[in-house]
């Protein structure tokens, strides 16, 4: 086994009371990427503030557990948030540069936590910059807004800045879903140099990313940590239904179903028709199944109930000829 | 559909109409002084201080009420700046959190926004008395940041709740203090802002003649000290206007000329400085 860089332990966070991450257990390996997968809203990036402690920030936020990073507990108060976020740095969904020149923005950090020789600064920034594959493209204009630099530059930016305190663990919260294709790939391409000296722990939603870079996945799953593992494992032979079924990239719902409804053999306008006056007899929140056969039903029996405000929760392919549409209904 | 081009036509009208309002206003106000004033406009009026005599109609100028006036507002607007910032950064919810104690501050700074400017000045008339203080520049600039303290601290606190989220998470990621940030990303990303408040209350506290009347006295001499009774813009029109004499009244409208001109100049100067600060601003 590699060893472990982060040790989570009973990891409990709510806000106000509704509860975002429960009782999570899990160790991340030391320089590896680990990627943390998961529907939106599982706590993902609940659990990455948490890491940093930049959850603290947050309203109404309560915390229980232990994270555990060298010896240290980072949750504990007796430890320093400042030198706790060094030592973790985090780069955004959106990329979110400080308002002053781009050389400014790398040299930020160093600075604050006491680098103040002009050549050693020089020496940082540059380095960072070429490190997150930026220098050349702004090596001319160091002193121009970090602003004018493009989406993906900015990111890049981002990612230059964190590695400029010399942190050991970097957090990535979708760093790419800002950026276009091209731009995507050039992060993930730093990311993966970076590993040898870095610990990274990068959230996505794209599944296809995940299985690019990640050495080790965890999948979460409102707010339970559903499975984790070797991503050779997961990816392969996950152990879970639920995860198998997130990889597919169908989202398991087992709604209950409250009617069912047979419209095979009828064509377009008449399978509309019965669908809504099926649900016309529903509670709201009471689930219709409906299983159709006609090709064009496929794509709008699920359309036109979502233009009526109902929710489709899935459509499925259950043989050759039928699917079903699983739809809630709503006011 | 053609009830709402109607109504968008009304609107505009509306919206047209309030705009003459305040420029019909502005320029009148300005073209009366100016008729009056400009004749009585001269080099002397600016470069000197009254001679004897000066309240008669004779030789002299108001370089007295001018420095006094820039002296006044300049320190009271920076002072007001230093406490106002401290006051607006700490409202914030990083400091002071979801506390009701925020509510109440603000409340009571808009409270103190609106107070009369005569009410500070006599509040600081006591307050003189009882310490044995004589009115001074110092008395002066201690009454107008006192009145400039709520509109700047209001204006700040405004500007800085506007600051985004992820622009303060982005530096408290790199394991920054709370103070650390606020001065070197809130307060930069929020500049143009901080100007604007400057901007305001300095208009407010070289334009205030009644909180100063009592508290920094008046002179024909330029203060050498803090605690030198020293003139101001206001007043001196005030004086002059208030004299029987034509000449001494026009050169009272001189003065105002004067004041318009001041600010005029600084809001005209903070429009610039603006437009180079937002350079880096994160929008
Ligand atoms: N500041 C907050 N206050 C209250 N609830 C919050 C707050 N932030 C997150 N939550 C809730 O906590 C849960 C987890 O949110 P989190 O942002 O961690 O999800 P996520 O997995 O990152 O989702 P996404 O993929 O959409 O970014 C959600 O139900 C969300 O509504
Ligand atoms: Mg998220």
């Amino acid at each position: 086994m590699n060893d472990i860089c982060l040790r989570i332990h009973g990891l409990n966070v709510s806000y106000d009371g509704h509860t975002a991450l429960k009782n999570i257990y899990l160790d991340i390996p030391h320089r590896q990427i680990t990627a943390i997968i998961g529907p939106s809203g599982c706590g993902k990036t609940t659990l990455l503030r948490s890491i940093n402690r930049l959850i603290d920030l947050t309203d109404g936020a309560k915390i229980r557990g232990e994270i555990w990073l060298d010896g240290h507990n980072v949750m504990s108060d007796r430890e320093d948030v400042t030198s706790i976020r060094k030592r973790i740095g985090l780069i955004s969904q959106k990329p979110s540069p400080l308002p002053m020149s781009i050389y400014d923005n790398v040299a930020y950090g160093p600075r604050i936590h006491g680098m103040r020789d002009r050549k050693e600064l020089d020496k940082t920034v540059r380095s960072c910059l070429e490190t997150a594959g930026l220098w050349t493209e702004v090596k001319d204009r160091l002193q121009s807004p970090a602003t004018r630099l493009s989406v993906g530059q900015q990111q890049r930016l981002c990612l230059a800045r964190s590695l400029a305190v010399r942190p050991e663990v970097l957090l990535c919260d979708e760093p790419t879903s800002a950026l276009d294709p091209v731009s995507s790939q050039n992060i993930e391409n730093r990311l993966i140099e970076l590993k040898k000296d870095y610990t990274i722990v990068i959230v996505t939603h794209n599944i296809h990313q995940a299985m690019r870079l990640a050495d080790y996945v965890v999948h979460l799953y409102l707010g339970e940590l559903v499975e984790h593992g070797p991503a050779s494992e997961v990816f392969q032979r996950p152990k879970q239904d639920r995860t198998r079924a997130y990889i597919n990239g169908t989202v398991l719902t087992k709604p209950r179903t409250d009617v069912e409804i047979n419209l095979k053999g009828k064509v377009c306008p008449l399978n509309f028709v019965f669908a809504k006056a099926a649900l016309e007899n529903l509670e709201i929140g009471q689930v219709l199944k409906v299983i159709v056969d006609y090709p064009t039903a496929i794509t709008e029996v699920p359309r036109a109930m979502e233009y009526d405000g109902h929710k489709v929760l899935g459509v499925k392919q259950l043989n050759e000829t039928d699917w079903e549409v699983i739809i809630q209904k709503r006011e | 559909m053609q009830r709402r081009k109607t109504e968008e036509a009304v609107f505009k009208g509306l919206m047209i109409a309030s705009v003459s309002i305040v420029a019909a206003g502005l320029l009148t106000i300005v073209a009366v002084i100016a008729w009056k004033g400009v004749p009585a406009l001269s080099i002397g009026m600016i470069t000197q201080t009254p001679k004897g005599g000066f309240y008669l109609g004779k030789e002299g100028g108001i370089l007295n009420a001018i420095v006094g006036s820039l002296y006044l507002a300049g320190g009271a607007t920076l002072l007001a700046l230093v406490i106002s910032l401290l006051v607006a950064l700490f409202l914030q919810r990083e400091y002071i959190g979801k506390s009701r104690w925020a509510g109440v501050v603000r409340l009571s700074l808009d409270v103190l926004w609106g107070v009369p400017s005569i009410v500070y000045g006599a509040f600081g008339f006591v307050i003189m008395v009882y310490l044995g203080m004589r009115a001074s520049l110092l008395g002066g600039i201690i009454v107008l940041t006192l009145l400039e303290i709520p509109i700047m601290a209001r204006a700040l606190d405004e500007v800085l709740r506007a600051v985004p989220r992820e622009l303060k998470d982005a530096s408290y990621a790199l394991g920054t203090t709370r103070l650390e940030t606020s001065l070197n990303v809130v307060t930069r990303q929020v500049l143009p802002g901080i100007l604007t408040a400057v901007l305001l209350a300095f208009g407010r506290g070289i334009g205030d003649a009644a909180s100063v009347l009592f508290t920094a006295g008046y002179t024909d001499r330029i203060p050498t000290s803090l605690l030198d009774p020293v003139a101001s813009l206001p007043l001196a029109i005030f004086f002059q206007l208030g004299t029987p004499f034509p000449e001494v009244q026009a050169r009272g409208y001189a003065s105002a000329v004067v004041l318009l001109v001041i600010v005029l100049l600084i809001a005209v100067g903070s429009r610039v400085l603006s437009r180079r600060l937002t350079k880096y601003v994160v929008k």
